[in-house]
């Protein structure tokens, strides 16, 4: 457990301009990890690159993310947050369950981690102790996301949108919607209706070069100022986010579209300041209207409700972290008690070296020695597996050495 | 002993669907269908044990009447529950089902003989249409209920997560519309058969006066209803308030009627 090791340059540390030059997949670090048992797993979203690695040499993967982002090493320190032992795992398993993200509880960095999770085994960049550690990074995700209600609540205002639709009209593909306005506003909640399947999508703007613009990128209808009309009478869900200093869309005008509908529902969400429709216009029967405040209050909400949820989240994961320390703990333990025998063989094998006894005599020697020390070591070994804690093993391996001596054989 | 079993299956299966609405987990879900499944099942087979030579249809008396229009409504709702959209209708309709249930079975199981009169033709054309009629009114209420209840989380904005599990608006809309239709195809269609059977037994019209007048103003209500809906497009909220009205009137009249005028209608007037 203590050799795994993570280096995150995120959102926290480091400005865009550094984090955009940072993309690192698994395959750039299939060099470092074919020289020995080293694994490397990598992680690159919109606001962090990230990369966890077990068995490789720090310094020498550092300066390997520094010469592929083209960073200096020295300015790659100062950006990084490096995290190692059972705080890499912890900080893994946050930032899977969206804990660790701008903002907190969002869902796509777990597609995100398993993408890269994906690449990773493709590129054979993973073994044993990575590939445990993602999938209790994905069980530690689904459980937060689940047990927790942090992720239940839309946080952003065109999410909040699209539930608000959803749970007027169910499936919304079947909808007309209806863009007015083509600024980032409006095209960010007409980007996200479509993402839940809006199919029939028409955009209204004074300038109608930009609505054919939006209209291209979204696969809608552009359609000039003059149509509003006709559009509010054929479409169900309206988003409108236009600069007019004026209400666009007026009680009157309402009340004649509604009866015209045949009070068919209509939900509209008015993103613009000043508004582009009159508050009035909301007590028509069937028209359900939102202005951005009173969607603003609702995601303030969601919001303050997510941070309470931080706190369950976080004992999830701090539980899971504990898991994953035992598993690798007893790990750890199974090869420590594989090194103490190994030490044992070199031990016995030195000693009969240096001796000049009759083979007869040597044999019983050897027998003696080995059985004596097996009785010895067998406690140690005892020990170790029914207490395989961070602290027993550190200090077994401190004791007999067995770093230093595990290295000397190897060269050896 | 069996009539209240299914009682408490019916209570049970309205705690598991209560229980998905706030915690939607597919075992949840499953364990509920089940449950309801056992409950329609022993109702079915209590309602059939009913019947006999002495006695060819379970309607014999306003008690079995309401017995069987819990069962076609609770026949309406097993079909909801298997679909995911609107599984949770439920939680809404069971325990209601339970209590009407639990507060007629101690009348159910004294049994009731059919009179010569309801061996007539028009007799179970006449009752088994108003009590289809009644259940799917009765469907129309829950699902108003719950309509109300959804738009006004919507009109909120906050989408508490009980609400996740609710039907959208138009779904809801949608089958409200239907089952008044449907319904009141029914209602009319057995007021016709019982105006046939009532003139077929040669009574004095005054003397179910009071059930004609409870029956019209019910009639008239889901007519009004209807006639908004169709002809101005009345949806949602309003046809709900009305739908909401007319069944609470529906109820009074045929607790009314059969209390308080005992002799004006059904097994009464067959006498």
């Amino acid at each position: 457990m203590n050799r795994l090791g993570c280096l995150s340059i995120n959102h926290r540390s480091a400005p865009v301009e550094v984090r955009e030059k940072v993309v690192l997949s698994p395959q750039d670090f299939r060099g470092l990890c074919a020289r020995g048992r080293g694994e490397v797993y990598a992680l690159t979203t919109c606001n962090r690159s990230e990369v966890y690695w077990t068995g490789v040499d720090e310094l020498a993967l550092l300066q390997h993310v520094a010469s592929l982002s083209g960073v200096s090493g020295e300015d790659l320190r100062g950006y990084c947050e490096i995290f190692r032992g059972e705080e890499a795992i912890r900080h893994l398993f946050m930032v899977a369950s969206g804990l660790d993200s701008l903002i907190i509880g969002e869902n796509q960095i777990l597609g995100q981690v398993k993408d890269a999770y994906r690449q990773a085994l493709a590129a054979g960049t993973t073994s044993t102790f990575l590939n445990k550690a993602l999938h209790r990074t994905f069980r530690t995700a689904k459980r937060v996301r689940t047990e927790t209600s942090i992720g239940r609540y839309p946080v952003s205002v065109a999410s909040q949108a699209v539930e608000l639709a959803c749970h007027i009209f169910g499936d919304i593909s079947a909808s007309p919607v209806l863009v007015i306005g083509a600024g980032d506003m409006a095209g960010i909640a007409a980007r996200r209706l479509k993402d839940r399947g809006a199919g029939d999508l028409c955009i209204i703007n004074r300038t109608f070069s930009a609505a054919c613009d939006l209209a291209a990128e979204l696969g809608g209808k552009p359609r000039s100022f003059s149509a509003l009309r006709e559009e509010l009478l054929r479409c169900a869900i309206v988003i409108t986010s236009t600069g007019s200093p004026a209400p666009i869309i007026t009680r009157a005008m309402m009340d004649g579209v509604m009866k015209q509908r045949r009070n068919e529902p209509m939900i509209i969400i008015d993103i613009a300041v000043p508004r582009d429709v009159e508050p009035e216009a909301g007590k028509c029967y069937n028209c359900y209207l939102y202005d951005i405040d009173a969607l603003k209050s609702i995601v303030d909400k969601h919001v303050s409700f997510r941070q309470e949820e931080t706190d369950k989240a976080l004992t999830i994961v701090s539980a899971e972290v504990g898991r994953f320390a035992r598993w690798a703990g007893s790990l750890d333990a199974q090869a420590t008690i594989r090194d103490l025998f190994s030490l044992m063989d070199e031990y016995i094998a030195s000693e009969m070296g240096a001796n000049s006894l009759e083979p007869r005599h040597a044999a019983i020697v050897e027998q003696k020695l080995r059985s004596s020390l097996k009785r010895y070591l067998h406690r140690v070994a005892s020990y170790l597996k029914a207490h395989p804690t961070l602290t027993n093993i550190e200090q077994t391996r401190r004791i007999f050495q067995l770093d230093e001596d595990y290295q000397d054989r190897h060269k050896g | 002993m069996i009539l209240w079993i299914m009682v408490l299956l019916y209570v049970l299966t309205g705690v598991c669907f209560i229980t998905y609405l706030f915690w939607r987990r597919r075992p949840v879900v499953l364990i509920a269908r089940g449950m309801f499944l056992a409950s329609i099942a022993i109702h079915i087979l209590l309602t059939l044990s009913m019947t006999g030579p002495a006695c060819p249809i379970p309607l014999a008396s306003p008690v079995q009447a309401a017995n069987m229009m819990v069962l076609l409504a609770s026949l309406v709702f097993i079909f909801f529950a298997f679909r995911r959209q609107t599984a949770v209708l439920g939680a809404f309709f069971l325990p209601v089902a339970g209590v009407a249930l639990g507060m007629i079975a101690p009348r159910l199981q004294a049994g009731e003989g059919a009179l010569p009169a309801m061996f007539q033709a028009w007799y179970p054309l006449h009752t088994v249409s108003v009590v289809a009629g009644e259940a799917l009114f009765a469907v129309a209420f829950v699902v108003s209920v719950v309509y109300l209840i959804h738009e006004g989380i919507i009109r909120k904005g906050h989408l508490h997560w009980s609400a996740a599990s609710l039907p959208p608006l138009k779904l809801l809309d949608r089958i409200l519309s239907a089952c008044l239709g449907a319904g009141f195809v029914a209602i009319t269609a057995g007021m016709l058969f019982g105006a046939l059977w009532a003139s077929s037994l040669d009574v004095d019209l005054s003397q179910i006066a009071m059930k004609i007048s409870a029956g019209a103003a019910m009639w008239l209500v889901f007519a009004f209803s209807l006639h908004q809906r169709f002809a101005i497009r009345w949806s949602g909220r309003r046809t709900a308030l009305i739908t909401i009205a007319g069944f609470l009137i529906m109820i009074i009249l045929f607790v009314g009627v059969n209390l308080a005028y005992p002799g004006a209608h059904g097994a009464g007037l067959a006498r």
